[in-house]
């Protein structure tokens, strides 16, 4: 393969990892900015929307692709409880509580899934296993180009979600102002719920499409990815879905560049490099504003 | 009991000290005298955590310190042929140093940022150490670790017990006596308010330098005795868990108490052995992190105010018995 193949090769890998970095980190940002709380067991939810899909699958056979809005849904229920009976008692009592509490969800959810699910790497066939399309001097696997798609159609929809429907003017009036919204009647600690269910739900969704492109998975598959997104959600700006779309995206680039150049034992360690030279050169973050 | 609470605090801590000199004449079990050692082990490495997180940083990556400790001395013991018990302190130096220049990108940073980054840095660390180190470090495969004692001499496991514990109390000592002096009341101050600190002419860089330097150094030590007492180390070393277990044993014993980080070791290690007898794996962690979120919620300030708050409750609930309870239910 010549020189340009290679360099699209690894811009194509990037665009997919970025794909699915931009979902949790769009989820990650969407819970930050109306509660303005991290939750570093994030990637737990991508593992168990994951875990959710690959079951569904085996039980019933259809197609996985379609299988991502149930998951979805699962995952807005256990978001949603995990807010109610984890998060919502420690709102406002510090920072660190909210890093230490993810602790024992990341805990929790690991080791619950590997109770469930053993800890045993698996994976799920997807239907389009093997079929490529022609693009210039490489092919590019289908089901890299169906993620592409419906990535960009959940985040779409995310955007109308916001911007049309009455919720969504809740959710971003919360995210703007938590006092104002509450002195206009918003029940805040309803828009929470949502806002942290909606969140899970992308990783939800993120976990289903990587999956289904054929990566292997086990309980521990969350971390480095939620802790990655992270980094995104840094780099972008905190709070900015923009940003996250854009950090995403330069996310997946430089870390599968990253592992052509330099071996692929550096494809993790690379995001953290970058993560720490943002952090010294800009701690705001690329396109962020002041944080509080 | 009258007991004034300074008695208390003296009382406990002879008797702490009495104990655990007389544990190896109460048990003939090898088994638990490992599992003594280990657990001082991460009584010193919980501690060290426990001395950052009282500046207000809140490490996630304390592994990275506690494994290059381990594979500063260890090298330099198979290199220069001095004793494990030198060497312990020469790693932790390293350690130390590494310290001060992750914190040199942290002093900025608070919270999550702060979290992140050292999270990030364990595993640069070990990325480090499994490719353009491993020559030296032996890759994934490891390396093997000059031993604390040579087996071949008789009750090596005993004089290791005390070795380890003296230097545990050694550590303890010396973080009771920073957080004595001006140096912890510098770091409480900038915890509590930094721009007051500052207003009051504290320097929140160089303390903040400074914790991370402690904090790694006795991290180090803490890593470093861990692998001269196994006597083989790996990259695994580095891992989440290490990370996560100091937090965890601190956060259920206390946060920012001395005692805080030694109740919590010791009283997680029961619990996770008690468990470990009745077959549970993965289960185990389930239930310390069920423990860890309920100590969050309802003991935020972990197990060393326990007898507070049980006594806060009972003079609460002798107060109001006998008009609330029937409402209550």
């Amino acid at each position: 393969m010549d020189n340009l193949g290679v360099f699209l090769q690894i811009i194509f890998w990037g665009l997919y990892a970025g794909c699915i970095y931009i979902l949790l980190a769009t989820g990650l940002n969407l819970i930050f900015g109306v509660m303005k709380i991290v939750n570093f067991a994030h990637g737990e939810f991508l593992m168990i929307g994951a875990y959710i899909t690959a079951t569904i699958f085996f039980i019933s056979g259809i197609n996985p692709y379609l299988i991502i809005l149930l998951s979805m849904l699962a995952l807005i229920g256990i978001g949603a409880v995990v807010e109610r009976f984890c998060f919502r008692p420690i709102l406002g009592t510090g920072k660190l509580n909210e890093i230490f509490l993810s602790i024992g969800l990341i805990y929790i959810f690991q080791n619950g899934a590997a109770i469930i699910w053993t800890d045993e790497w698996q994976s799920v066939k997807s239907p389009y296993d093997g079929i490529s399309l022609p693009f210039g001097s490489l092919s590019i696997p289908l089901d890299y180009i169906l993620i592409m798609f419906f990535t960009a159609a959940i985040i779409c929809g995310l955007y109308l979600f916001l911007k049309k429907t009455t919720i969504g003017m809740q959710m971003r009036a919360t995210s703007q102002n938590r006092k104002g919204a509450m002195l206009v009647g918003i029940d805040v600690e309803r828009i929470d719920v949502i806002s942290f269910g909606l969140g899970c739900a992308l990783a939800a969704a993120a976990g289903t499409l990587w999956i289904v492109s054929g990566q292997i998975f086990n309980p521990y598959m969350g971390s480095i990815p939620a802790i990655k997104a992270f980094a995104i959600i840094i780099l972008g700006g905190l709070g900015s879905i923009p940003g996250a779309i854009i950090g995403g995206l330069l996310m997946g680039l430089a870390e599968n560049g990253a592992a052509f150049l330099l071996g692929g034992i550096w494809k993790d360690a690379i995001s953290f490099v970058i993560l720490i030279i943002v952090l010294v050169v800009r701690p705001t973050g690329l396109f962020g504003e002041k944080g509080d | 009991m009258h007991f004034k609470r300074d008695d208390m605090v003296k009382y406990g801590t002879v008797l702490a000290i009495v104990i655990a000199l007389a544990i190896p004449f109460l048990t003939d079990s090898m088994f638990i005298l490992n599992l003594l050692v280990i657990m001082l082990i991460f009584i010193i490495f919980a501690s060290a955590w426990n001395l950052l997180a009282f500046s207000g940083q809140g490490s996630l990556g304390h592994a990275a310190f506690f494994g290059i400790g381990a594979y500063a001395s260890t090298l330099i013991a198979a290199n220069s042929g001095m004793s494990p018990f030198i060497t312990i302190f020469l790693g932790a130096a390293v350690a130390a140093f590494v310290g001060i220049l992750i914190g040199l990108t942290c002093v900025r940073l608070k919270e999550w940022f702060l979290a992140m980054v050292t999270f990030g840095f364990a595993i640069i660390v070990q990325t480090l150490t499994v490719s353009v180190l491993a020559p030296v470090t032996g890759g994934w495969d490891g390396i093997a670790s000059s031993r604390l004692l040579s087996p071949s001499i008789p009750g090596y496991q005993l004089i290791e017990y005390y070795a380890v514990l003296v230097i545990t109390i050694a550590s303890i000592a010396a973080i009771w006596y920073i957080m004595k002096t001006r140096i912890g009341l510098a770091f409480l101050a900038i915890r509590e308010n930094e721009l007051e600190a500052r207003a009051a002419g504290i320097d929140p860089v160089r303390f903040r330098l400074l914790a991370f330097a402690l904090s790694a150094y006795l991290a180090g030590v803490a890593g470093a005795l861990q692998i001269h007492h196994i006597g083989y180390l790996t990259p695994e070393l580095y891992g989440v868990d290490n990370s996560f277990w100091p937090v965890t044993y601190v956060i259920l014993g206390g946060l920012g108490t001395l005692a805080g980080p030694i109740v919590g070791t010791i009283a997680l290690t029961i619990i996770w052995e008690g468990l470990k007898a009745t077959g549970l794996t993965f289960g185990r962690y389930v239930i310390v992190g069920v423990m860890l979120i309920l100590a969050i919620i309802f003991l935020p300030r972990g197990l060393v105010s326990l007898p507070e708050q049980v006594k806060d409750w009972l003079k609460r609930r002798k107060r109001k018995e006998p008009v609330r309870e029937p409402a209550d239910n």
